[in-house]
C-alpha cells in the first residue's frame, strides 16, 4: 500500500469522533404509524408507545372486535407480521389492495382534491377498483396516490394479493444511477420512451424503487408486486405501473394516459 | 469490522417475524457505523443522531424487502445516508466536516518515546488538516475509505454513487492530497 494510503489508514484511529450516543430504537407496529418523533421528543415516546401499542395489540387479539377497532383507527394494514406466510387465496379479505401498505383508501376524487398534479388514469386499465392516498411522513412530500385494479384482460391475478395491476404516483424525479443500483441481481433494466418521456422497463423481481421527491428528498419505496415495473416521468410525475405484464402491455397502459 | 453475515441473517429473520429483541441487537451492532456516517454527511453529532435515530426505525420497516442473499451493512448504510442527507436539505444547513484528532494515542499504539509521540501527533495533525482542506467530494470519500474502514460497496451506498465512482473519486482525492503533501513538503 503506498505510504499516503498507510498514513490515512493510520489516521484512523486516532480519529476524534464523537461519542456514538446510545440510540434506542422505538420500533413502530409495522405499516402505516407515523415515524419516532423529532429529536428531543423521542426518548418519552417509547413507554407511551409502547403502552399503546400493547393495549392496540391486546385489542385486535379479540377476533370480534378487531375488524371495528381497526376500522376506528384506520389500522387497517397496520399489523402484517405473520409467524407463518398467508395461505395464497384468489382474493385476500379487506378492500383491494388494504394489505399492501399503500396509504389510506379514497376516492379517486378525494385523491385528486388533495394532491397537485392531475392523477393519470389510464383508460386502457379503466376506473381503478381501489385508490390509496399517502401522504407524508410516510410518503413523499406531495404525496403518492396508487391506482389500484383487481382484474385487467391478459394480466395474471396475484394469488397472494389480489391485484393485477397497480399504477403509483409522486411528483419528484428519476435518478437512474441511484435506483439501478437497488435493483438485484434478478432484475433487469431498460430504457424506454413513453410518449417521448424518459422511462425504464425493469424486468424480474425488483423490490425496491429510489427516487428523488419535490422537495430533494430520497425516498425509498417497495414495488409493491415485485414483478414487472415500468416507470417513467410523466410532466413531473413519476409514475409506476406494476404487474405480471409484458413490456408491450405495459407500454400500451402507459400510452393510454 | 462489525458483525457476521450469519449471525445478521438470523438477525434480521427473526426481527422480520417480530422479535423486537433481535432488532436491538442488529441496533447495537451497527449504531456506531450508522452514526458516523451519518455524522460524515451532517457534519453535526445531533443531527447525525437523529438521522440514524430515524434511519433504523426506516429499515425496521423495511426489513421485510431486503433480500437475505445480499449483504446488510451496504443496504442499512443506505437507509442511514439517504435519512442523513435528507436532515441535511430539509434543516438547510450542512456543518462543515472539520474531523479531529484525539489526544495521545489510543489503545493497543506501541509504546513511543515522548519525542516520537510528539512527531507523529504533529505529522498527523498536519495530515487530517489537509484532509479538512480537501473539497467535499474528495474529504467524503476518503473519510469513508480510510477513517470509517467502509468496502467499495458501502462507500458507495453512503455517498450515493456507483461503486465504480467510488473508485475514480477516490484516486482522485488521493492525488489532490498526495499534491498539497507534497507541497508542504518542499515549502
Amino acid at each position: 500500500m503506498p505510504e499516503l494510503e498507510q498514513q490515512l489508514t493510520s489516521l484512523a484511529r486516532a480519529i476524534d469522533w464523537p461519542p456514538t450516543p446510545r440510540l434506542s430504537v422505538v420500533l413502530p407496529i409495522y405499516g402505516e404509524v407515523a415515524g419516532v418523533a423529532g429529536r428531543r421528543g423521542w426518548r418519552r415516546w417509547p413507554y407511551a408507545l409502547a403502552a399503546g401499542v400493547l393495549i392496540v395489540a391486546t385489542l385486535l387479539a379479540y377476533t370480534p372486535t378487531r375488524d371495528v377497532i381497526a376500522g376506528w383507527l384506520n389500522l387497517h394494514t397496520t399489523i402484517h407480521r405473520e409467524q407463518h406466510p398467508p395461505t395464497p387465496s384468489p382474493r385476500p379479505p379487506g378492500q383491494l389492495g388494504s394489505n399492501l401498505g399503500l396509504g389510506t383508501a379514497v376516492t379517486l376524487n378525494e385523491a385528486q382534491s388533495q394532491v397537485s398534479w392531475k392523477i393519470a388514469v389510464p383508460s386502457a386499465l379503466g376506473r381503478p377498483d381501489a385508490v390509496y392516498l399517502k401522504q407524508p411522513p410516510n410518503g413523499p412530500s406531495q404525496g403518492e396516490v396508487t391506482l389500484v385494479y383487481g382484474q385487467s384482460p391478459g394480466i395474471k391475478v396475484s394469488g397472494q394479493t389480489g391485484v393485477a395491476a397497480l399504477v403509483t404516483e409522486a411528483r419528484g424525479q428519476i435518478n437512474e444511477n441511484y435506483f439501478q443500483k437497488t435493483l438485484g441481481p434478478d432484475s433487469t433494466l431498460e430504457r424506454v420512451s413513453v410518449g417521448g418521456h424518459a422511462g425504464y422497463w425493469i424486468a424480474g423481481h425488483p423490490h425496491d424503487f429510489v427516487f428523488t421527491d419535490a422537495n430533494g428528498n430520497f425516498q425509498d419505496d417497495a414495488l409493491r408486486l415485485a414483478t414487472n415495473t415500468l416507470i417513467f416521468d410523466h410532466d413531473g410525475t413519476i409514475v409506476r405501473i406494476e404487474g405480471d405484464m409484458t413490456k408491450a402491455q405495459a407500454l400500451q397502459i402507459a400510452g393510454s394516459i | 469490522m462489525e458483525g457476521r453475515p450469519a449471525d445478521d441473517s438470523v438477525l434480521i429473520a427473526r426481527a422480520v417475524r417480530g422479535d423486537s429483541a433481535a432488532y436491538e441487537e442488529i441496533v447495537k451492532r451497527y449504531q456506531q457505523v450508522a452514526f458516523r456516517t451519518a455524522y460524515i454527511i451532517t457534519g453535526s453529532a445531533a443531527d447525525a443522531e437523529d438521522a440514524a435515530q430515524e434511519g433504523f426505525v426506516k429499515a425496521y420497516r423495511a426489513l421485510d424487502r431486503f433480500r437475505p442473499d445480499a449483504d446488510f451493512r451496504p443496504w442499512l448504510l443506505r437507509i442511514m445516508a439517504n435519512e442523513a442527507r435528507n436532515r441535511v436539505r430539509s434543516s438547510g444547513r450542512r456543518h462543515r466536516l472539520e474531523l479531529r484528532l484525539s489526544e495521545g494515542f489510543r489503545p493497543g499504539d506501541a509504546v513511543p518515546s515522548p519525542e516520537a509521540v510528539a512527531v507523529a501527533t504533529d505529522e498527523r495533525r498536519r495530515l487530517l488538516a489537509m484532509v479538512n482542506e480537501l473539497g467535499e467530494d474528495d474529504r467524503m470519500v476518503i473519510a469513508s475509505r480510510y477513517f470509517l474502514e467502509l468496502s467499495g460497496e458501502e462507500t458507495a451506498a453512503a455517498l450515493g454513487i456507483a461503486e465504480g465512482t467510488v473508485k475514480s473519486r477516490l484516486s482522485r482525492a488521493l492525488a489532490r492530497l498526495r499534491a498539497r503533501v507534497e507541497e508542504t513538503a518542499n515549502a
